[in-house]
């Protein structure tokens, strides 16, 4: 299944278990709830690569490499490299992980998701530079690729800048 | 899939008839909660790819309010109800005999209308499910949120996400007075629950 581009935007919808890479002026868009949206940057270069990560772990399985926490960054990676991009100094900046039906609903996989894709970048000796992640509520990620900004937007809060 | 194979016509198409039957039952119980004003009718029983299910059920980036009842234990699943800001409190509103919602906020009786219509709906569909697989089915309390649907609808398939990339969902469609709603019902069963329907379909055929 491919993204879906507003041209009048310039901004890509990522569904669950995509992962898009972009340069300026387009933007990237995710809706976040116990998902992860991992957006990786870089800054000289002026790449972006968003993953909306839906699971922590592949257990070994096959299938979309951008679903699950361990399969993403490596495949996130591939796609700078492909592109002649250098791995080194790549910003990450990263949200979601809700539990969207709070601590007494159903699947608490939230946690889970942070935690994975924090050891993911650890392992791949990538730095996060800024993260939202955690809560009960759901959100709406955009992520530039000028400057690598991912904009969260949450029912009821404030706009962050990350 | 595990234990399931949606592709088979022949097995979708007893999905279908089962979740059709079952909306004729949530129909009925929607008719008696709203003194007829309010029907319900099955749209879709659709095999949809996971990375594609916000765009299918057409869930948009924008605010909604949601009931969602969980199906506890192994034979699980997830059913959420889906309105627009404006539909939701004209129903909560008219369910309470007002014309109108009277405060800028939902209040806790409106909260509680609508999430006595979600459990409404989730019992008709819950019995019409146990009575097929002839096992009980333990439904959780309606919970109410206000959010995006689609930061819903990924809590609501992790179990099936965990297991496959495709996705079962249900989609019901609301009516008052012969007009269409944009209201939904989304139903999304466990992997063992679509293996448990798709077993009772095979018996029965």
């Amino acid at each position: 299944m491919s993204t879906t581009t507003n041209p009048a935007t310039q901004e890509s919808l990522v569904g669950m278990g995509q992962i898009v890479a972009a340069q300026p002026p387009r933007q990237m868009k995710a809706i976040v709830g116990s998902c992860i949206a991992l957006g990786l940057h870089h800054p000289r270069l002026k790449m972006g690569v968003l993953a909306h990560i839906v699971l922590p772990d592949s257990a070994g399985r096959g299938g979309t490499p951008g679903k699950f926490a361990d399969t993403a960054v490596p495949k996130m990676l591939e796609m700078f490299k492909q592109a002649g991009v250098p791995t080194q100094n790549l910003t990450a900046k990263l949200a979601g992980g809700a539990n969207m039906f709070g601590g007494s609903g159903p699947l608490q996989i939230g946690d889970a998701n942070v935690e994975a894709v924090t050891q993911a970048l650890r392992q791949a000796g990538i730095r996060i530079s800024a993260q939202d992640v955690g809560g009960n509520r759901g959100r709406r990620v955009t992520f530039e690729c000028e400057e690598g900004q991912m904009i969260v937007e949450s029912a009821g809060l404030p706009t962050k800048t990350l | 899939m595990i234990g399931i194979e949606l592709d088979n016509a022949k097995t979708m198409e007893g999905l279908r008839e089962l979740f059709a039957s079952a909306t004729h039952d949530a129909s009925a119980a929607m008719c008696r909660w709203t003194n007829g004003i309010i029907s319900v009718t099955l749209d879709e029983v659709r095999n949809a790819p996971l990375e594609a299910a916000s765009e299918v059920l057409a869930l948009g980036d924008e605010l909604l309010t949601m009931v969602v009842i969980a199906l506890q234990g192994e034979l699980g699943g997830n059913l959420i109800l889906l309105f627009d800001e404006v539909n939701g409190r004209r129903l909560a509103a008219s369910l309470l005999g007002r014309s109108a919602p009277t405060e800028p906020e939902w209040t806790e009786l409106e909260k509680s209308a609508l999430m006595e219509t979600g459990n409404i709906l989730g019992c008709a569909y819950v019995n019409a499910l146990s009575r097929l697989i002839d096992q009980e089915l333990r439904p959780s309390a309606p919970y109410f949120i206000q959010d995006y649907g689609a930061s819903v609808l990924q809590q609501a398939i992790m179990s099936q996400a965990a297991l496959d990339d495709r996705l079962l969902i249900c989609e019901i469609g609301f009516h008052r007075k012969g007009e269409r709603l944009d209201w939904r019902v989304v139903f999304v069963p466990t992997p063992a629950l679509q293996t448990a329907m798709a077993a009772a379909l095979h018996a029965a055929s």
